[in-house]
Formats: structure tokens, sequence, C-alpha cells
């Protein structure tokens, strides 16, 4: 047990930090443009082929797909730097988080190498197709279809809340194959091409900055069997899989953690950080920022030592949570007025919609439940 | 970054469990030994050299703290975090005896009358005092730990900035203590929710009793995690405040959840729950509480150094 780095890793934090400061563009950070708007989906094919010229895009990845064999820590760095700074990946956070990770272990040689050398390379775009209207929480009750028609398959259905399915090139998608009474273990994964005939995408308006929400229907949309990834109706695994990686995906702590540091300059620029009520409020959304921190790592170290995948996670997620709402509370509680259009208010809505992503913030409290703590399911 | 305990901190944790087993417990707890200050144990831990790992070689304070947190939980009746943390932090040499810690004269000190040394809080530095039986005045306890208040006379400083040194390890101690007590407090808990039947199901199968205990565990978690940094880290102003603000809000969140979920039995003295939650609660309120722990932290992150 030990809480340090290693020279390596806080060399590689100093490089990623200079490498940040002289490629962003002169508009980063300006209103509008943040992670789910259509320039900073665009600029991230422009960014993340750097990254990958410098082997920081899939350094975790094994080498024969394009990574460096690395620790999962290189990985896990390389997110806080670039969550810190407005994630300028973009959109390939998740193709590199679990996308990829999920068709290196499901895919056929085939797949691996029509998929990955892109995913690697930077300059592709893919979105999630999970969620539908009638299946949130319950994703196992989903009903888009995906029917057998000689060698095709042919998708009719309709998901929701789909980000990025504006600009996607792939969907990671979700139908059964099974009937509905099968649940979970009737469901296939497709890779889906976005320009297929018959996928449609409609936007949503929502109260997220920049993070458009979309719906995406499928009408006779018709794929190849070698769309499919993993077995037929064996689709639920790679989702427990993909969910797991997805869950502690984005280092959402030290973004909360960002915050309160600005909020905390705007405090005593305006003479406020002496204030007990404000110092009082402001430690409490810190300790809770530095513990969300420390239990994301743990899953790191579990992963960078091959364990399996624990329910470790779900704590991780939930801390994480805890503490995005603590942050979102305490800032709107401090600033009053002044958070009027401010980057506070809209970590207090990023904190409602953490609540929600990835699982809910219930899911994770149920999860925690039953494996952690062995109580039972009713 | 490693957060699997190494084979020596796995022994030195075996050879503690087996001493606790003879030396701590609920049982011991309740008996005269249990109630007042626990000298056999306070000797066994001396003689095991648990008391002098801060200092001692292929070892530290990290493996000081994950002691500090087992006493607790197995309801060890001696200073442990003053004897095991603080006082080595300032150069206190393992055998001098028991010690109280005191910042504020004004507030019952646990074990008061039993210390033999006491480390008082005077603005920057910290003032070492061999404790006479005339400067204590006893406080009656409901918490199954004694308490005194102390005037100590004729100490000596600990030299300038001292006092910064003693509140870091003393923050780092509270957050330990309370997390050993708030493991204990809740493994009984969740025994019992598995355990007790109401509308033919088990309480623990409540949404509203797992969601509770789920949020109770994921801030336990963090808080664990957080004293043991603070304590590897060599209890930096911060990150020693951050351990305890989240330890004592934890603390008061979780005594209230576990005395709910057990439900009126929790209350008795018959049943073993306030065992921890009453020492527990005196921990939460060391160092002016949760208000002084945050405060702290606020201090140490944005007052002391510059954003
Ligand atoms: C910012 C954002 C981005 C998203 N991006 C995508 C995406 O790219 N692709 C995708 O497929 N989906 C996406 N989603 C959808 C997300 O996965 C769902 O919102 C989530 O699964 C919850 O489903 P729901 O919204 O239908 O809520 P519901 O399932 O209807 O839940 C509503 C409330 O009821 C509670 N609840 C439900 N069941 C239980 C239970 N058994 N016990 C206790 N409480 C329960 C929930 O916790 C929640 O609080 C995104 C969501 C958000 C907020």
């Amino acid at each position: 047990m030990e809480f340090g780095w290693s020279d390596d890793a806080r060399a590689l934090r100093r490089d990623i930090q200079r490498f940040l400061d002289s490629s962003l563009p002169d508009w980063w950070g300006t209103p509008g443009t943040g992670l789910g708007s259509i320039r900073h989906s665009e600029y991230s094919k422009e960014f993340a082929p750097k990254l990958a010229a410098r082997g920081w895009l899939t350094p975790h990845w094994p080498r024969e797909y394009g990574g460096a064999d690395g620790e999962p820590w290189q990985h896990f760095i390389l997110g806080e730097e670039l969550w810190l700074r407005g994630e300028p990946r973009g959109p390939q956070y998740m193709n590199v988080n679990w996308i990829g990770p999920a068709i290196i272990a499901f895919g056929t040689e085939s797949q691996r190498n029509q998929y990955l050398p892109r995913i690697a390379g930077g300059d592709v775009l893919w979105c999630q197709g999970f969620s539908e209207p009638e299946a949130g929480t319950d994703l196992a009750s989903l009903r888009t279809r995906a029917d057998r028609d000689g060698d095709d398959y042919v998708i009719n259905g309709q998901k929701v809340w789909t980000s990025y399915a504006n600009v996607a090139d792939y969907c990671f998608l979700l139908a059964r194959t099974g009937s509905t009474e099968d649940r979970h273990r009737g469901i296939s994964v497709f890779l889906v091409p976005m320009d297929a005939p018959g996928v449609e995408v409609r936007e949503i308006d929502a109260i997220l900055e920049g993070h458009a929400f979309h719906e995406l229907f499928f009408t006779d949309v018709r794929v190849p069997e070698s769309a499919r990834l993993g077995e037929e109706n064996a689709g639920w695994d790679i989702v427990r899989h993909a969910l797991a990686y997805e869950r502690v995906g984005i280092p959402r702590y030290c973004r909360a953690a960002m915050q309160l540091d600005q909020l905390a300059e705007w405090a005593r620029e305006n003479g406020r950080l002496t204030d007990p009520a404000v110092q009082e409020q402001m430690a409490g959304g810190r300790a809770l920022c530095e513990a969300a921190r420390l239990l994301v790592y743990r899953v790191v170290d579990e992963r960078a030592k091959n364990t399996h995948v624990s329910s470790n996670v779900h704590v991780a997620r939930a801390a994480m949570v805890l503490a995005e709402r603590a942050v979102g509370d305490l800032g709107l509680a401090v600033m009053g007025g002044y958070a009027v259009a401010s980057p506070i208010d809209s970590q207090y809505v990023d904190s409602v919609a953490a609540g929600l992503a990835a699982g809910t913030y219930e899911v994770q409290l149920n999860l925690i439940a039953r494996t952690v703590l062995e109580l039972e399911r009713r | 970054m490693d957060f699997e305990p190494t084979t020596e901190q796995r022994g030195v944790l075996d050879a503690l469990t087996t001493l606790l087993a003879r030396h701590a417990g609920t049982a011991r707890a309740r008996t005269g030994a249990g109630q007042g200050y626990d000298a056999d144990l306070d000797r066994a831990l001396r003689e095991a050299g648990f008391l002098s790992l801060f200092g001692a070689e292929g070892a530290g304070p990290l493996e000081a703290e994950l002691v500090v947190e087992q006493v607790a939980r197995h309801l060890g009746s001696v200073t442990i975090g003053a004897n095991a943390l603080v006082g080595p932090a300032l150069g206190i040499e393992a055998d001098r005896g028991p010690i109280a810690l005191v910042a504020n004269p004004a507030v019952p000190i646990r074990y008061g009358a039993e210390a033999e040394i006491a480390l008082v809080v005077q603005g920057d530095e910290a003032w070492y005092y061999t404790l006479q039986p005339d400067v204590v005045t006893v406080v009656e306890s409901p918490y199954g730990v004694p308490l005194a208040r102390l005037a100590p006379r004729d100490g000596h400083s600990l030299g300038p900035g001292s006092s910064g040194r003693m509140l870091a390890w003393w923050r780092v101690a509270i957050a330990a203590e309370a997390v050993g007590l708030m493991s204990g407090a809740f493994a009984l808990t969740l025994t019992h929710v598995r355990g007790r039947k109401q509308n033919d199901r088990t309480i623990g199968s409540y949404q509203a009793v797992q969601h509770r205990l789920a949020e109770c565990e994921v801030l336990l978690d963090g808080s664990r995690w957080l004293a043991r940094q603070a304590a590897w880290l060599g209890a930096p102003e911060e990150e020693s405040a951050a351990a305890a603000a989240l330890a004592v809000a934890t603390a008061l969140r979780l005594n209230r959840e576990v005395h709910q979920v057990t439900g009126a039995i929790g209350l008795t003295r018959e049943y073993d729950l306030h065992l921890w939650t009453q020492r527990l609660r005196l921990v939460t309120l060391e160092l002016s509480g949760l208000l002084g722990q945050r405060r702290a932290l606020a201090q140490a992150r944005w007052v002391h150094q510059d954003v």
C-alpha cells in the first residue's frame, strides 16, 4: 500500500500539460464550444491523431492493436489531464475507454482489423445506442430488433438520449435478436455505420450545455452478419464489460475539484473566502472530490493488476456523483446571483446528468448493496 | 499507487488481530479494564512494538495508522491515536505512557485522568506536560471512555511550528479512529439487517435501507483511503484536514443511519452497537468538530497557499 506517483507518471503529466498548453486552439473554452458541440467533436478528429502520434491515445491497448501495452495508469493520467482541459478527445474518449477494448475482447480478427486502426488513429467517432424510450434503467427490456434475413440482419427500432449521434461514424448498438421474454439473454451487439440507409438522427433540445441528446431511428437497416460483435444473443456480457469501463471512464472528480479552486478564486476576489460559512461548504466539497479520486484510483489499481473488475467500480462511480453534486450545490449556494450562466451553474447541471448517465446513482447503490454489503435482493 | 497491503503490512495486521482477540473486543469493552484505561492492552501493544511503528525501519506512519484503525475497530481502551501517531510525530518515545491531546482546556479529554503526558496546542507551539493528579478534574462519562478536564502546569515547548505538526497528526488520528469505530459499528449493523425480518422479509432487503447503507459504505470507504493517504504522505496540512473532514462528516451520518436501521434495540446498553457509536461521537467532537475540520481544510487549500 502506497500513494505516491512514479517519476514516469509525474513526467507524463508534465509532458501532457505542456503539450496541451501549446496545442489547443484559440477558440478553446469559449461558450458553446464544449464537449458535445459539433465544433468540439470535429476538432477531436484533428486533436486525437496528434495524441496518437505521441503514443497517448491508446497507450493501454495491446501493441498488436495500436497500443503500447502500457499500464492503465498512463491512460488514466491522460484522462485526468485531458478532462481538466475540457476533454479535447471529444466523443473519442468512449472509443479508447470501452468501445475499442470491447472490440479487442469480443471481436473477430477481421473486426479488429476493420475498426481498431481508425480508433487508434483518432479520426473516427462512435456513439452508444443502448437506451430506448421504454428501456432506461431496465435496459434488458429493450425492443429494437435485429432479424436475420439471409446473410444479413435487418434492424428496426428506436434509441434515445444518444450522445454524439449527430457526428458519429458508427453506432455501438444493442438490439434484440431473441424474444422479449429472453430479456438479457436475447440481446446482441451490432457495429452499425451511421450512414447506412434507414438510420435517422433527430436532435433533442436539452438544458445540458453543448451536450446534445439525440433520438435514433432504425428503419429496415440492413447490416451483414459480420457487423455483429460476439455471439448472437450474447450481447449482455459485452455490455457489462463496457459499462464497467465507462463508469469510471470520465474522471469527473478532477473537474469538480478544479471548479472548486476556481470558485475559491472568485471568493477571494470578492472578499468571501474568509467567510467561515463559505469555507465550511467548500471544504465539504473538496473532501468528497479527494475521496472520489482515491476510490477511482483503487479501481485503476485493480485493473493494473489484472484482477477482475470488482464491485468497487460502483463505489467509485457513486463517490464521483456525490462529489460532483456537492460542488454543484455549494457553488450555487456560495455565488448566489453571480452563478448565473457561470461554469458553476453548468457544473450543477452536469452533476444532475452524472447521477443518470452510465447507470443511475440508484443503480450504483443497488449494486453496492447487493455485491459489497451482501444484502438480499427482493 | 498501490491499494493492496504488502506482505509486511498483512503480517502486522494479522499479529495485531491476534493480540486484539485477547486484549480487546466487545466483551472486554464492558469490563473494568475496557471501561477505564486498559493497561494490559497498552502493555501488550507496547511490548509487541505496535506503538513504535511510526519511526520503525521497514514500517512508518501508514503502518501506525493501520494499527490505529484496527485498535479502534476492536474497541481497545487505550490512547491509540495519540500514542501511535501524534506522540511519535513530535519525537516522544513510545514508552513514556498514555498521552492526552488538548486543544481547548475547557472541554473534557478522553483518558484525561489516566494519561501520564499531555500535549497541548498553544498558539504556534505544542507544549509537553507531565501530568500530576492535582491538574485533573474527572467528568462523568456515558461514552464508555473516561473523561477529564486538564489544567496542566510546568511544561515545556516542543519548539516553534510544533503545533502545526501536532494538529495535522491529530487530524489523521481522528480520521483513523473514526474509520475504525465506524467499521465496527457498520459490520454489526450489516449483520443485523441481514438477519432481522419484518413483514416476512429481511429489513436489509428494503431498498430504503439498502440505499442508506450503500451511501454510508461509499463515504466510509472514502474516509478510510483519505486517512491512509494522509498518513502515508506524512500528514501534510491539507490532506490531514481532508481526511478528518470527511471522516467526521461521515461519522455523523453513519452514526445516525446505523441506529435508525437497527431500531430500538440499538439504543440499549445490552446490545453492542453503542460500544462503537458512543465512542465515535466523542471522536467527532475533537478539534472543534466538523466545522473545525472543514475550516482547517479550507485554510490549508485556499488561504494558506495560493490557488
Ligand atoms: C448526459 C447523458 C448522456 C447519455 N448518453 C447516452 C448515450 O449516449 N447512449 C445511451 O444509450 N444512453 C445515454 N443516456 C441515457 C442513460 O443511460 C439513461 O438516462 C439511464 O440509463 C437512465 O434511464 P432513464 O433516463 O430512462 O431513467 P429511468 O430508468 O426511467 O429512471 C428514472 C429514475 O428512477 C430510478 N429507478 C429506476 N429503476 C430503479 C430501481 N430498480 N431502483 C431504484 N430506482 C430506480 C432511477 O435511478 C432514476 O432516478 C444518457 C443520459 C444522460 C443523462
